[in-house]
């Protein structure tokens, strides 16, 4: 642990030097960037203005101008060459679910206060930060990979051990999350086909790649018996889903297909997660 | 005394026609704002809370929506290439009977969210079309729900919700798509009766 911290802050270090310098040349770039005031806080790097001025308009283009035209309707698509498999797995997800995840959630937030399950949810957000570091650092989104170094420092001090959030209290450390499958996105390689995995749900080719890699960056893993770490990686969902109760069965109610709505739907948050 | 009186009329002329757009159609913010404030007023007013009150939280409800979005523009979009599949008659009952099923869904997400607090962020505006962020807080979480808005008439009207990053609008047209690749319209304008049935 004590190497890892180390390491961290060399790079941190590093990638502070590095945003100082993006932000100057950031400057002459934002000039000719007709709608840049309203962009969201991104980190400037010197030589990803101009790729930046690119995803700007594509977010325009998305939004505005492609609305009357066809082909933004099949870019939101994705392939399903395993529609049986996946169609099996979303049904044995959903009974999971209703069965056993939701019963255990709701008993599990009947007995705990909110307070506890908040703590834990910090907790286990915090140790995580390896992925999102060095999703950051893959982008090279340096101010991104400072405010997550950042808030990883304050909450395992201050927060003691990441159960506490003092960081909240600090807007400009609120970066949009990062992960593996974000980063291979923001490379340009494609997500590949659809696939559900039984118990981690909805995934791609590509974010799938991403979540064996994080494997090996989540310190959870390393764990050493191996049920004691498959115990913590569960009772991480179930305490996660104590404050989830209810958005899983709203897409359900409110869908006329719930497999294609469901699709659809982590298509398009994984579209706007590697976007941002 | 005349002069001045008739130099305050034109004065009052020019600048009405200069604030004229702002003060009917307002910021497609304002708008927005109106409206959710509208139904989240709606939904906390204590003398519509029980549930002999029912019916008539619902109209007001539903009087405030039919205000806010633009059917039949969202209609339209929902179904994409679709559309022109469907005859008159059935793209009539198409747009009431999915607006219907749309406000019901968002009656129930707001419904959920009626005990937060909402926020609006900013608005960004292209010619007709503008882009409105929201967010709902929570203790422990934001929820972003964003609403891309058409200008008709000097109005401006939701034509998608965006929640959480998901567009409804594309979520649906990805459903219809789906099941108008093997199924007839009157397939799915019955899917849609049954849907809007259940809920009534």
């Amino acid at each position: 642990m004590k190497a890892l911290l180390l390491i961290v802050a060399v790079l941190s270090v590093f990638f502070v030097g590095c945003a100082h310098k993006g932000a100057s040349s950031s400057i002459q770039g934002s000039m000719d960037v007709s709608h840049s005031q309203d962009q969201k806080a991104q980190p400037p790097a010197s030589d990803q203005t101009i790729q930046q001025q690119d995803e700007e308009h594509e977010f325009w283009a998305d939004d505005f101008e492609n609305l009357d035209e066809e082909d933004s309707e099949e870019a939101i698509e994705i392939a399903d060459p395993f529609l049986y498999w996946n169609k099996a797995m979303y049904h044995f997800n959903d009974k999971l679910y209703f069965w056993l995840l939701k019963p255990v959630a709701r008993g599990y937030r009947w007995v705990t206060p909110e307070f506890v399950r908040t703590g834990v949810k910090n907790f286990f957000h915090n140790i995580t930060f390896p992925v999102r570091f060095v999703s950051c650092i893959l982008q090279a989104k340096g101010r991104a990979a400072q405010a997550e170094f950042a808030k990883f420092f304050f909450n395992t001090t201050f927060g003691v051990l990441g159960f506490g959030n003092p960081a909240r209290n600090y807007p400009h450390l609120d970066v949009s999350e990062e992960d593996l499958g974000q980063a291979f996105g923001k490379w340009g390689i494609g997500e590949g086909f659809y696939i559900i995995w039984p118990i981690l749900g909805p995934s791609t080719l590509r974010d799938s790649v991403g979540l064996a890699g994080e494997f090996f960056l989540d310190p959870i893993s390393y764990v050493d018996p191996s049920e004691a770490s498959l115990g913590l990686t569960a009772y991480d969902s179930v305490n996660a889903t104590s404050f989830r109760i209810g958005d899983y069965e709203a897409l359900k109610k409110a869908a006329f297909d719930p497999y294609v709505s469901l699709r659809n739907a982590y298509v398009q948050d994984r579209k706007n997660k590697v976007r941002e | 005394m005349r002069k001045p009186l008739v130099g305050l009329q034109f004065l009052i002329v020019v600048f009405s026609f200069i604030y004229a757009p702002q003060v009917c159609g307002g910021t497609p913010l304002e708008a927005v704002r109106t409206k959710v404030d509208g139904v989240l007023n709606v939904l906390r007013d204590p003398s519509l809370k029980n549930e002999t009150a029912e019916e008539i939280k619902k109209k007001r409800l539903w009087s405030i929506i039919d205000e806010l979005f633009d059917y039949s523009e969202l209609s339209k979009r929902t179904l994409g290439k679709n559309w022109a599949q469907l005859n008159l008659e059935q793209q009539k009952e198409f747009s009431d009977l999915f607006s219907t099923h749309l406000g019901n869904v968002y009656i129930d997400r707001i419904l959920a969210y009626s005990d937060e607090k909402v926020v609006f962020d900013k608005e960004r505006r292209k010619k007709k079309r503008a882009l409105v962020y929201s967010r709902v807080v929570m203790r422990s979480k934001e929820i972003p729900i964003d609403y891309r808005m058409i200008q008709k008439n000097g109005q401006w009207k939701v034509y998608d919700v965006v929640i959480e990053g998901v567009s409804l609008v594309k979520n649906y047209r990805s459903q219809f798509r789906e099941m108008l690749k093997k199924k007839n319209p009157e397939y799915l304008l019955e899917t849609l009766r049954k849907k809007v049935g259940d809920k009534v």
